[in-house]
């Protein structure tokens, strides 16, 4: 049948009348669609950029570093069933000089690449063959460290001193995310990653016809598994740690954990926004439909059909959501490119483009339009229900009953206008618990986002204020003896010196294993502590082990428990190692023993991998400079930088979303506020016309009104702050990796700017609705028929 | 009987919608005055003007040209705000769909306006005075049409108003109820001497009135007095 000339009319005039409210349901809706497209899209596009970026580029499957081998060792790995291809070469730690830089930078670099691993040159040129000074750098550090082509670079490399020139800035698909050993953020601008030719690396780490790391590709369908297990065994005799697959890459690592987290919020936000957008709709449409009532029994008695009249309305309600799908595929669009570009800021990738697909687009519109379908159903069934005759009549004043609890509280109020509030709210408590529920919604998403801040600057006040104090972390070249705490006391500026030690291992229990650092610490530390996530200083025990919580659920034990722990470097001790506690800690240490008895279990002397050092105060720059000459000191954090780059890291990423969070949830405050009221004012038209004619004043009548908003909003608060913490509890935890633990630590701050917002927000609404109702019509409100 | 002080006067008052050749005239100069304690009935056809004028002496519309005054107030003269204090002290009003507020009780309906008066009735009193004393904690769901009408009666007469401008009372109802409310308007003005304006298509009601004024095109068509009351009891239509 076609749609009656006038029933369109009617629609597009409804539509028009409507379009405040429409405009409120569409920008939630957009806002729910917006995220669908941007983060599915996001996730698609990351994950294909992320595959073709490694096939073009040839990343390697696995890793087998080692202290030293001979090139002959290749020939034999090539052998290993599944192994596909192998290339070796040699990388090495280096502290760089860099003038502009005060502190020493460290820096990764490793021979170029021939087929595995391959660079992406983004300026100048690769490093020619015969010279020995010439390398490429990772863009990001040349960029942050400003560096220019030509610049020369004075490295310190295995205790030796070597000039290096920059002729070349490239990406590389090992390092999309590029951190200094034992770091999770990234600090571009003190570490870096450099690529020279082999033949002058090898001479300046003494070892000709020699290679320390080889990367190996799979063949098609090989089981990494049992590869690696064959590769340990071959590369065992010359000092390796143990291969790895791509899942230990810190780099792939952390891009897998921002699609995780992508996926964290496709979860949380877009069933918020259509949910609110459906109930919105809901009440619109119920508010219509009560209206029409007479429309609907004059159409139904010249003879239209309930089909037709069920079409109207829910055409009227599809109409109202196109805008809103139309405006969430454009938002989806603009936010995907946005962050997009600074994904690719922030990873590395060559090429990364946002690319949506038709089916995520058609997908986000479903969704909506399935949140449009639940929230018009009730109300255009009952248009359809209605007979004629029923219709027509006008309904009987809504029923109010003096009975049950809710009415004692009404009665105990001491004024008539506060009554009528209340009993409204109480006669429709679906859609009260509804509007709350929304506006609760809006307060969580805000105070979810916003508090992202709060979690990491409470990270950060665990694990940098309490627990890491020194100023620079230090890491030797090689293990030292203890007497070197001596001779780090003799340089400008040290304060005092605490010893660590640290070995990398392969932890068992059962069929479960981790690979691992174990960490040393003295008791009685106060330049490294442990802080666990409540803030407890846990000092480590005399005997046994402290776990982190993540890694004791990986490997299934508990306190009291013991795993089997085998070092995979030097001695290779393999020991018992007892479970004294399980900690959670924010950042780092997933294991860590006295360190007077970890010596006693590698059965070595007292020896140190590194040192926590703090500087006197002032002395700093002169430590640098003492550091950048010291032929021991392979790598140094310092404390301050690695502060600024976690905020800096913060600040760009969470500050968008929590832009986009803050404009979302104030949508939604505005979306509830606006069309709860507006329909309030419809509904209560005549009783505040009744008020105003019978000499209530302006103020007094709009009371009423801007009462049962507020009281609405003032609900809402309890509820939305408790649900901010979960979801900031559960955004937390699911941000959390085994790299680090995100502490949940809403700040009464974060708390109060929730409440400040959603108040504003309610207030701006309050205004608006205010000024509609004094404009009311007294006369006409009064004298037509409800 | 004695006339009273004059309690209303209008001098030209006229009231248009739109301009020009659509211009709508709903009033075209009127001139009045109304003494206090009277019963009005103001009876007239559709868009004859009475309404208007109603609207305007009570303050909830404005003029387009012309005076009018309740008592010594030029109510023409006066902005929104003194419109509503005017409103609030010295009017009360009685609508066709009596404008309950579906949330209240009677006893509470009549309460909204005890509340914000400066020397009301109690509800209660007002109630009994439209013989509603039992049916104070109903809400207008729980109501009869011609219940629902005395208790918009009770609440127009609480603040003791000195004018009570009626609409249409007993448009909405059946005959028998509808002498029931009429029986209440006419107690108010005999025992509070309120001045009472029953606007009405049925000219029955007309008897019960001291003064009849039939309007025609936006004007005053006749002026009439009757020489007695008769109760609304005795009325049949």
């Amino acid at each position: 049948m076609r749609p009656s000339r006038p029933l369109t009319v009617k629609l597009l005039r409804d539509l028009w009348r409507l379009r405040a409210q429409a405009v409120a349901i569409a920008l939630v809706m957009a806002a729910g669609v917006g995220m669908v497209v941007m983060s599915y899209g996001m996730i698609r596009s990351l994950e294909a950029t992320r595959e073709a970026y490694y096939a073009r580029y040839a990343l390697a499957d696995l890793w087998a570093p080692l202290r030293r081998a001979p090139d002959s060792l290749t020939r034999e790995l090539r052998q290993v069933p599944g192994v596909a291809g192998v290339e070796s070469r040699v990388s090495a730690h280096a502290t760089l000089d860099i003038a502009g830089v005060a502190e020493p930078v460290s820096a990764r670099i490793h021979s170029l690449p021939a087929d595995l691993n391959r660079l992406v040159l983004r300026s100048g040129r690769l490093p020619r063959e015969g010279r020995a000074d010439e390398v490429v750098a990772s863009e990001l550090f040349v960029k942050a460290a400003r560096l220019s082509l030509g610049d020369r670079l004075p490295a310190l490399v295995h205790g030796k001193r070597i000039e290096l020139r920059l002729v070349g800035t490239a990406l590389s698909p090992e390092y999309v995310y590029s951190v200094a050993p034992g770091q999770i953020f990234p600090d571009n601008r003190r570490f870096g990653v450099l690529w020279m030719a082999r033949e002058p690396l090898s001479a300046a780490l003494d070892m000709r016809d020699g290679f320390n790391e080889a990367l190996v590709r799979l063949a098609p369908g090989a089981l990494a598994a049992e590869t690696i297990r064959r590769i340990d065994l071959l590369t065992a005799p010359y000092g390796a740690s143990g291969a790895f697959g791509r899942d230990l890459l810190v780099s792939d690592r952390f891009v897998t954990s921002e699609i995780d987290q992508l996926r964290t919020i496709v979860e949380i936000l877009p069933p918020i926004f259509l949910g609110v957008a459906a109930f919105l709709l809901n009440i619109l449409l119920a508010r219509l439909v009560d209206t029409e009532r007479e429309v609907i029994g004059l159409l139904k008695a010249f003879g239209y059909r309930s089909a037709a009249i069920v079409r109207h309305y829910a055409m009227l309600a599809v109409l109202l959501s196109v805008g809103g799908v139309l405006l969430g595929w454009g938002l989806g669009a603009w936010m995907g490119r946005g962050v997009a570009g600074m994904y690719q800021e922030f990873y590395t990738f060559p090429f990364l483009n946002f690319v949506g697909g038709a089916d995520i687009y058609l997908g986000a519109g479903g969704l909506a339009l399935l949140s449009v379908v639940l929230g018009a159903a009730g109300s255009v069934w009952r248009a359809q229900r209605l007979t004629p005759a029923e219709a027509m009549r006008p309904p009987a004043p809504a029923a109010y009953s003096r009975t049950g609890l809710t009415d004692r509280i009404v009665r105990a109020l001491p004024d008539e206008p506060s009554r009528m509030i209340l009993r409204g709210l109480f006669r429709r408590p679906w859609r009260t618990m509804a509007s709350v529920a929304g506006l609760a919604a809006a307060l969580g998403l805000y105070v979810a986002s916003a508090s992202s801040t709060d979690n990491v600057e409470r990270m950060i006040d665990l694990t940098f204020v309490r627990g890491q104090r020194a100023d620079l972390s230090l890491t030797f070249a090689e293990p030292r003896d203890a007497r070197v705490q001596r001779e780090l006391l003799t340089l400008p500026g040290v304060q005092r010196v605490e010893l660590w030690r640290g070995v990398p291992a392969e932890l068992e229990n059962g069929p479960y294993r981790s690979r691992e650092s174990v960490l040393g610490l003295p008791r009685g530390a106060t330049l490294m502590r442990l802080v666990t996530l409540d803030g407890a200083v846990i000092e480590p025990p005399p005997r046994g082990a402290l776990i982190s919580g993540q890694l004791a659920r990986k490997l299934g034990v508990g306190a009291g428990d013991s795993i089997a722990v085998r070092v995979t470097e030097g001695d290779r001790q393999s020991f018992t190692l007892p479970i004294a506690q399980v900690i959670d800690v924010p950042l780092g240490a997933s294991v860590v023993v006295e360190r007077g008895e970890l010596a006693r279990l590698l059965r070595e002397g007292d020896v140190a991998s590194g040192a926590y050092v703090m500087a006197e105060p002032g002395k700093l720059d002169v430590l640098y400079a003492a550091l950048k000459q010291t032929p021991m000191v392979a790598g140094v954090t310092v404390a301050s930088a690695a502060l600024r780059g976690i905020r800096e890291t913060i600040a760009q990423s969470m500050g968008i979303v929590t832009l986009f969070n803050t404009v979302f949830s104030v949508l939604i405050v505005v979306g509830v506020t606006y069309t709860a009221a507006r329909i309030s004012l419809s509904e209560r038209a005549r009783d505040l016309a009744s008020m105003r004619v019978l000499g209530f004043r302006k103020g007094e009548a709009g009371f009423v009104l801007v009462g049962e908003l507020a009281l609405t909003a003032l609900a809402s608060l309890p509820l939305g702050l408790m649900l901010g913490v979960a979801i900031s509890r559960y955004i937390a935890a699911s941000f959390s990796s085994d790299l680090f633990l995100i502490p949940a630590a809403v700040s009464a701050k974060t708390l109060a700017q929730g409440v400040f917002v959603v108040a504003l927000s309610a207030g701006a609404t309050a205004w608006l609705i205010r000024r509609s109702a004094d404009r009311l019509d007294l006369v006409r409100a009064l004298k037509t028929r409800e | 009987m004695a006339e009273g002080a004059a309690i209303y006067r209008t001098l030209g008052l006229t009231k248009s919608y739109g301009e020009g050749a659509a211009a709508v005239h709903a009033l075209r100069g009127v001139d009045l005055t109304v003494h206090e304690g009277e019963m009005l009935v103001l009876l007239g056809p559709s868009g004859s003007g009475k309404s208007t004028l109603l609207n305007i002496l009570g303050g909830l519309d404005s003029a387009t040209s012309g005076q009018a005054w309740f008592r010594d107030l030029e109510i023409t003269a006066l902005d929104s705000d003194g419109l509503t204090e005017y409103r609030r002290r010295s009017i009360g009003f009685v609508f066709q769909f009596y404008n309950l507020i579906a949330s209240l009780t009677a006893r509470e309906n009549v309460q909204l306006i005890t509340d914000i008066a400066e020397s009301p009735m109690t509800p209660e009193e007002a109630l009994a005075l439209v013989g509603l004393e039992d049916r104070l904690d109903h809400f207008p769901a729980q109501l009869s049409g011609g219940e629902q009408q005395r208790v918009a009666i009770a609440r127009a007469i609480a603040k003791r108003p000195e004018v009570l401008l009626c609409d249409e009372p007993t448009g909405a109802l059946d005959s028998k109820t509808g002498a029931r409310v009429l029986a209440a308007l006419d107690t108010i003005n005999r025992e509070v001497g309120t001045t009472v304006f029953i606007i009405t298509h049925n000219a029955v009601i007309a008897d019960m009135a001291d003064e009849v004024i039939r309007f025609a095109d936006g004007g005053i068509a006749s002026h009439s007095r009757n020489a007695v009351r008769k109760s609304p009891v005795e009325l049949a239509w």
